[in-house]
């Protein structure tokens, strides 16, 4: 089967001598949901720059749906089926929930926008009640639920998260992660990077655990959650999970 | 002080505000000073009066004026190609210097330094090919025709300011109405987000250029006709163009419009009272009271 999105031998980081991610092989096949693990400063949230366009590739490769998009500029993968959501400001805060889809579906045919985003509309009901509103106005929750359905608007085949539960409440990520997972249901391949293991290996088919730029650990969510020496080297899970 | 320093007020923030429109994008957009767009309002006004001196050379009916005003039909022409070239020279401009920076990473010191080289050189090439001796679209005389409330316009100024009011209405619906504006605002905001919700952020940024640089053309055009056309007259309006662009708030175009027309009325009201080589001052004094009380501007957020 092929894969949805794949790197091979990737390496990428800011400057040339001082790459980050020190070559990475990963893949992820449609309706699959990886989630990337690891302690700070493994190189998770470059990994999935570096593959969206926004952190320079040195040497390696990265396909998506079987088309070489190792040196396409980030607007051009969007268009090619790739979607990404950015930890942090993953939403244009001065513009409307409204502009913020709008600017998402004007790379659509103009017959497909106006039902695309209705279709978002009736995803996410919350954007749909207040459209006008600044999506700086907005809660963490709500914001990442429109960073989601944003990415949404071109369909892509695969949709890559960097850390969507960060500074959420555990009920507003138990929301988001379930929305997650039924996006992933319906045959879009996910990439989480995640901070937060435990929801996230919960909803994973699959975790892939960095240190240092390179793949240490890999294997189905399920084994890795139960690998005490795993989360105790790489995740810190043993500890985190024992503080009352 | 008599009602008239209220139209030449407004008649000089007319121009200024057109100006001023094209730093504000750039400023927002690309987020550097660029000191050399009071350049492409020299250079618009030259392209200008080359076209419509060589429209003139082709045909004399041309060059007669069209009632009520002092030019003939050559100008409206040279204009609209001095538009077109007036952004084409912004965007060789940014492959040359510019954009070449930006791919380097380089910081906004080295960015606003470079447009000081780059104003520097565009002025030297205009007093190479055109001389520093001023130059007019027309000699022809125009008597101001009253208004009432003691105001008096030529044909020419109302022309400036209605030219003016539609030029900033017709970018406030492109900015707010249309995809490209959409766009435009997303990478003021954030550029590398922009990228990832698939907009060509290149493609965005070759309009901001297009755009300024055709806006400072009809500046200059409107000053030469007005005035007079000097390599200088780029530099004179540079240090209003900021002032109004920061007193507007950066990246608003009604805010840059506006404040044009509230810094050309301050000048206006200062200059018989300070007198004229005051009247750079006047700007400048404009640009520390808001940078001082209120440097987000009438219509930038404050923080």
């Amino acid at each position: 089967m092929m894969a949805a999105l794949s790197t091979h031998a990737l390496v990428a980081g800011y400057e040339r001598d001082l790459p980050i991610v020190r070559g990475i092989d990963f893949r992820v096949a449609g309706g699959e949901l990886v989630v990337v693990l690891g302690p700070n400063g493994a190189g998770k949230s470059t990994f999935v720059k570096a593959i969206a366009g926004l952190v320079p590739i040195h040497s390696g490769t990265a396909s998506l749906g079987g088309v070489d998009i190792t040196a396409m500029p980030a607007h051009e993968k969007i268009r090619h089926g790739l979607g990404f959501v950015p930890q942090t400001e993953n939403v244009f805060a001065t513009l409307s929930i409204h502009d913020n889809l709008l600017l998402a579906a004007d790379i659509l045919p103009p017959e497909r926008r106006k039902q695309r985003i209705a279709d978002l509309y009736a995803m996410f009901p919350d954007l749909a009640a207040r459209p006008s509103l600044r999506a700086g106005q907005l809660s963490g929750g709500q914001r990442q639920m429109l960073a989601v359905a944003r990415t949404l608007v071109v369909e892509p085949s695969v949709l890559i998260l960097d850390e969507p539960s960060a500074g959420l409440s555990p009920k507003i990520v138990a929301e988001v992660f379930a929305r997650l997972k039924a996006i992933c249901a319906g045959g879009v391949a996910m990439v989480l990077v995640e901070q937060n293991v435990k929801a996230a290996l919960a909803i994973a088919d699959r975790a892939v655990v960095l240190v240092e730029g390179r793949v240490r650990h890999e294997g189905p969510a399920a084994a890795l959650a139960g690998d005490p020496v795993v989360a105790e080297l790489y995740l810190g899970a043993r500890r985190a999970e024992t503080v009352p | 002080m008599t009602p008239q320093v209220l139209m030449d007020g407004l008649v000089t923030g007319s121009m200024i505000g057109l100006g001023a429109i094209g730093v504000t994008l750039t400023y927002s957009i690309l987020r550097f000073a660029n000191f050399a767009h009071g350049e492409f309002v020299s250079w618009g006004a030259y392209f200008a009066l080359a076209v419509a001196g060589a429209l003139g050379a082709v045909s004399g009916a041309l060059t007669a004026p069209i009632a009520p005003f002092s030019f003939g039909w050559a100008l409206p022409v040279a204009a609209l190609v001095s538009v077109a070239l007036s952004g084409g020279l912004a965007l060789l401009v940014d492959a040359l210097l510019f954009g070449r920076l930006r791919d380097r990473r380089s910081t906004v010191i080295i960015l606003v330094m470079a447009s000081f080289g780059a104003a520097l050189t565009l002025r030297s090439l205009l007093e190479f090919i055109f001389t520093s001796k001023p130059a007019y679209y027309t000699k022809a005389l125009q008597i101001a025709l009253p208004l009432g409330g003691g105001l008096r316009a030529t044909p020419d100024q109302l022309l400036t300011l209605g030219v003016a009011a539609v030029l900033v209405l017709a970018v406030h619906l492109l900015l707010t109405r249309t995809a490209i504006g959409r766009s435009m605002r997303a990478v003021s905001e954030n550029p590398q987000l922009a990228g990832v919700t698939g907009i060509d952020v290149r493609r965005v940024i070759r309009t901001v250029w297009l755009l300024g640089a055709g806006l400072a053309a009809v500046a200059g055009i409107f000053a030469g006709l007005l005035v007079q056309i000097r390599p200088q007259m780029g530099l004179d309006l540079l240090l209003p163009l900021f002032a109004a662009a920061i007193l507007g708030g950066i990246g608003s175009v009604p805010g840059a419009m506006l404040a044009g027309l509230v810094v050309g009325l301050a000048e206006a009201v200062a200059v018989p009272l300070v007198g004229g080589e005051w009247r750079a001052a006047v700007a400048f004094v404009v640009l520390v009271l808001v940078l001082l009380f209120r440097p987000q501007g009438l219509f930038g957020r404050a923080g």
